[in-house]
């Protein structure tokens, strides 16, 4: 058991003695919404994991790495941001590539700029939670209001490593 | 359709398994096959070894969130979180929104649920967009299990720090983009009346 579901399964005990206390229909009609957005989700996501695993395998992340030094500077940021757009996967796989981008040399920022892309548009939250539960007009605001962030992240990290480090911008 | 009645349970059967399931069915096949004709098979074995354990492993876990999530709903007094995170709540409700994602326990399923019982509940979209950007960005649960141990803790708070008012920025881009937001539609009885 992990954590993380240690804490739901406590979070799940402590609001259904709540909603039971009600003595109405609270308990109930939680338990039919949870049932309703279980049969929307699963099946897709059994589906959507497998794929994604197939799908990460087919990333050349080696190749890629090639364009993250920090001497590539913005460039690097804009890679890194792209390729992490396209990492459909859970966290195991998308650290695992930022782990072989970092021995190969990235800098931070562009680093910190995949990554950062990778938690906004991870493909398989979207397909797996975002749009059945959604819908895909709040995917196509969400997008819209989030693209930049990699970039600034990326932009603000090298920001603060002139700072950290006393160096004028080169 | 009354809780547990057979039209109930069609209607749960059309849910999973409509067009959007034999969609990823198909994508599923595909990228398998791409995977063992690129690849070859062991490539192929070792993927489909890693799905089959995340898979063992995620579906409690997502039953346990929907339950929470289900009852959140089914309890949340909707006019507190309007004043809270509501259209008026200015730059106050988007910070609260974002620690709010912050804070979430839980993977996707936990977060998405929530998002979509706030977004029910009064939430506006600039709160909506924050409160997924802090979760996805920031939350503390992945940044302890996976950043930490994956990245090194220095390098983890440098990005923790340089991210943290970008979920606000996101809030501020969705109140400001002159776009129609519809919510997906909650199946079930109560779909009428949010």
């Amino acid at each position: 058991m992990s954590v993380g579901a240690l804490v739901l399964g406590a979070m799940f005990a402590v609001l259904a003695a709540l909603a039971a206390a009600r003595r109405d229909d609270t308990l109930r009609r939680g338990m039919e919404r949870a049932a309703e957005q279980f049969a929307k989700l699963v099946p897709r996501m059994l589906c959507a994991l497998i794929a994604a695993g197939f799908v990460a395998q087919l990333i050349p992340s080696a190749f890629i790495a090639r364009f993250l030094g920090a001497d590539a500077g913005l460039t690097a940021i804009l890679v890194a941001a792209g390729a992490g757009m396209i990492v459909p996967a859970g966290p195991v796989i998308a650290f695992s590539i930022a782990a072989v981008f970092a021995r190969s040399g990235a800098s931070v920022p562009a680093l910190i700029a995949f990554i950062t892309a990778w938690t906004l548009f991870a493909a398989h939250r979207i397909f797996i939670y975002e749009i059945p539960l959604l819908g895909l007009s709040f995917l196509r605001l969400r997008a819209l209001s989030v693209v930049v962030l990699p970039l600034l992240a990326g932009l603000i990290a090298t920001a603060a490593g002139w700072l950290a480090t006393g160096v004028a911008a080169p | 359709m009354p809780f547990g009645s057979r039209s109930w349970w069609a209607g749960l059967l059309r849910d999973g398994f409509g067009v959007g399931f034999w969609g990823f069915a198909a994508f599923a096949v595909l990228s398998g096959l791409a995977c063992y004709l690129v690849l070859g098979p062991e490539a192929f074995g070792v993927a489909l070894d890693d799905d089959l354990d995340l898979l063992l492993g995620t579906v409690p876990r997502i039953v346990a969130a929907l339950a929470v999530a289900g009852l959140v709903w089914a309890m949340l007094p909707r006019d507190r979180l309007t004043r809270l995170i509501g259209r008026h709540s200015g730059l106050r409700g988007l910070a609260i929104a974002t620690a709010a994602g912050i804070v979430t326990p839980g993977g996707p399923t936990s977060a998405f649920a929530l998002l979509a019982v706030i977004g029910g509940g009064g939430a506006d979209r600039g709160a909506l967009v924050a409160y997924i950007t802090g979760w996805s960005m920031l939350g503390v649960q992945r940044l302890i299990v996976w950043d930490v141990p994956f990245m090194g803790v220095e390098f983890s708070a440098t990005r923790f720090v340089v991210s943290l008012p970008l979920p606000i920025i996101a809030g501020l881009i969705a109140r400001a983009l002159p776009l129609r937001l519809t919510l997906a539609a909650p199946t079930g009885p109560e779909a009428g009346s949010r």
